[in-house]
């Protein structure tokens, strides 16, 4: 069930649920293409991440309440399957956190590695920053907590680790989350269409370079 | 063409920004206080989105190749006075210096600042490194290009009456206020129900004082005292003027640069007619804050859009 909520005055936050599922991203995946396809009038964008959807319009073409209106009369289709085809992103495992993480999971650092790249993920959002990738659902027992202050400056084509995820940093950025190696595929490129390498339900597998 | 000079604390080049290209982490941008950056361009007879330079703290100073007509809005500078159209002859140097009431002053030139767009916009995106011309904030050396000016005089503003119009000159008077205490306007959620049964109510019962942890992308307010019972959330999109508040009880307040997604409860957002507050309010200021609603907070907006006859 969705819940339509308002945040601020140009936007509305549809929330599908509350965890980190794929049957929830399909939802929000879903109800965005449904969006994006009939285009309400006054919609400027759509922002899927994890279990919520925000819609953003203009406010001089359309009411907040008919909009939103609009939002909770939209039929929207049966969910639709995730995408199957799988993205290989090369990452060479020489982090500054990797022994950390694996000493965290008691691991050696060999079979830490072989963990993380042995299980695919799914985007869940691209945020917080340009490209960035958020990634689910990381094997429990490499969940690492977040450092406990933030980086000032953390390399593009990092892959960290925070918690039940796994991230990738598109651009130099400050960030805290445990960075265990570094890809060079290029995750951001203002001039592409779309500027960012993966979307939200785009299936991940790291492979060790 | 334009010469900096000196760059000043943190000069960007804005216009509207890049709404739309949230889903791609990219932050809409676009100035900290839209209604001074429009008002400014209004003032030289530019599309109120036109590009131009927005000062913080310590503006910059400009050498101007040609003739030129500028007007400076926002934050006051010692500069010119603002709300006027003021032509410069070819060679001169306009030196911003410190703004001394409000934050950031915002300098538009007749024909806008013309550097490349990129995604749509003008702007800095300050995480991405890309647009403002040259991917950062300006400095010494750099070359600003100017637009072609439409071939008529800058308009008449078309400004509603009692607005305190200074009679003939086109001239705004300060039309928001550039010194705290702020009374800032806010709509509950979205995430109000993730919070205590009390805390919306404290929340808009505190003065939060503004820590120097502020720039374009946030800032950081802390109340003694101010503490909340939030469950947590799963990492959310997030817009301008949200109030997250962190387990410490710390408010963050999102300004234009904002991350497009963020895992702490937002208890209110400040309604888009008081962004522009929330782009004067300075460090040791105190904000307090107001809830209104959804139609309020439009009513407020159109107000404001009807001085630039939107």
């Amino acid at each position: 069930m969705r819940r339509i909520v308002a945040a601020g005055d140009r936007a509305l936050l549809i929330v599908f649920g509350d965890t980190m599922s794929p049957e929830t991203l399909a939802d929000v995946l879903t109800f965005e293409a449904t969006l994006r396809r009939v285009k309400p009038r006054g919609l400027i964008g759509t922002v899927p991440a994890y279990a919520s959807l925000l819609c953003t319009y203009d406010p001089g073409i359309t009411e907040g309440a008919s909009f939103q209106r609009q939002l909770q009369t939209l039929p929207v289709p049966p969910r639709r399957r995730l995408r199957r085809a799988v993205h290989e992103v090369p990452v060479r495992y020489d982090g500054p956190d990797l022994e950390r993480v694996a000493q965290h999971a008691r691991l050696s650092v060999a079979d830490a590695v072989s963990l993380h790249a042995g299980t695919e993920y799914l985007v869940y959002a691209i945020g917080f920053a340009p490209g960035f990738s958020y990634c689910g659902v990381l094997p429990e027992i490499l969940a690492t907590p977040r450092l406990p202050s933030p980086r000032t400056r953390v390399e593009p084509g990092s892959v960290g680790i925070a918690e039940r995820q796994t991230g990738i940093y598109a651009v130099a950025s400050p960030g805290g989350w445990n960075i265990i190696g570094r890809t060079d595929t290029v995750l951001f490129d203002p001039r592409r269409r779309p500027p960012a390498r993966f979307q939200p339900g785009d299936r991940l597998r790291f492979v060790p370079a | 063409m334009i010469e900096v000079v000196s760059g000043g604390t943190w000069t960007t080049i804005q216009d509207r920004g890049r709404p739309g290209w949230e889903r791609y982490g990219v932050s809409p941008g676009g100035p900290a206080d839209w209604f001074s950056a429009a008002a400014a361009n209004a003032l030289v007879g530019n599309d109120p989105d036109a590009a131009l330079v927005e000062c913080t703290l310590m503006g910059p100073t400009l050498r101007f190749r040609r003739e030129a007509t500028v007007a400076l809005m926002g934050g006051e500078t010692l500069a010119i006075e603002n709300g006027i159209a003021f032509p410069l002859a070819a060679g001169a140097e306009l030196k911003i210096g410190r703004v001394r009431r409000g934050l950031r002053t915002y300098v538009a030139v007749r024909g806008g600042i013309a550097v490349p767009r990129v995604m749509g916009s003008r702007a800095l995106c300050q995480l991405g490194r890309f647009g403002g011309g040259f991917g950062r904030p300006l400095e010494v050396g750099d070359q600003l290009p100017v637009g072609k000016a439409t071939a008529q005089p800058p308009p008449p503003l078309p400004l509603p009456k009692g607005r305190g119009l200074r009679s003939g000159g086109g001239r705004f008077l300060k039309r928001l206020p550039l010194v705290g205490p702020w009374e800032v306007r806010v709509m509950a959620g979205p995430h109000t129900s993730a919070f205590g049964a009390d805390d919306f109510a404290r929340f808009l019962n505190t003065a939060f004082p503004v820590t120097p942890r502020a720039n374009r992308m946030g800032m950081r307010l802390r109340a003694p005292g101010f503490r909340v019972q939030a469950t947590e959330i799963l990492t959310t999109p997030v817009t301008q003027g949200a109030v997250q508040v962190t387990p410490s009880g710390e408010a963050i307040v999102l300004l234009a640069e904002h991350q497009t997604t963020g895992g702490y409860p937002v208890i209110a957002t400040v309604i888009s007619a008081d962004w522009p507050l929330l782009g004067q309010a300075r460090p040791g200021d105190t904000i307090h804050f107001r809830e209104v609603s959804l139609a309020e907070a439009q009513r407020a907006r159109s107000r404001l859009d009807g001085w630039f006859g939107q």
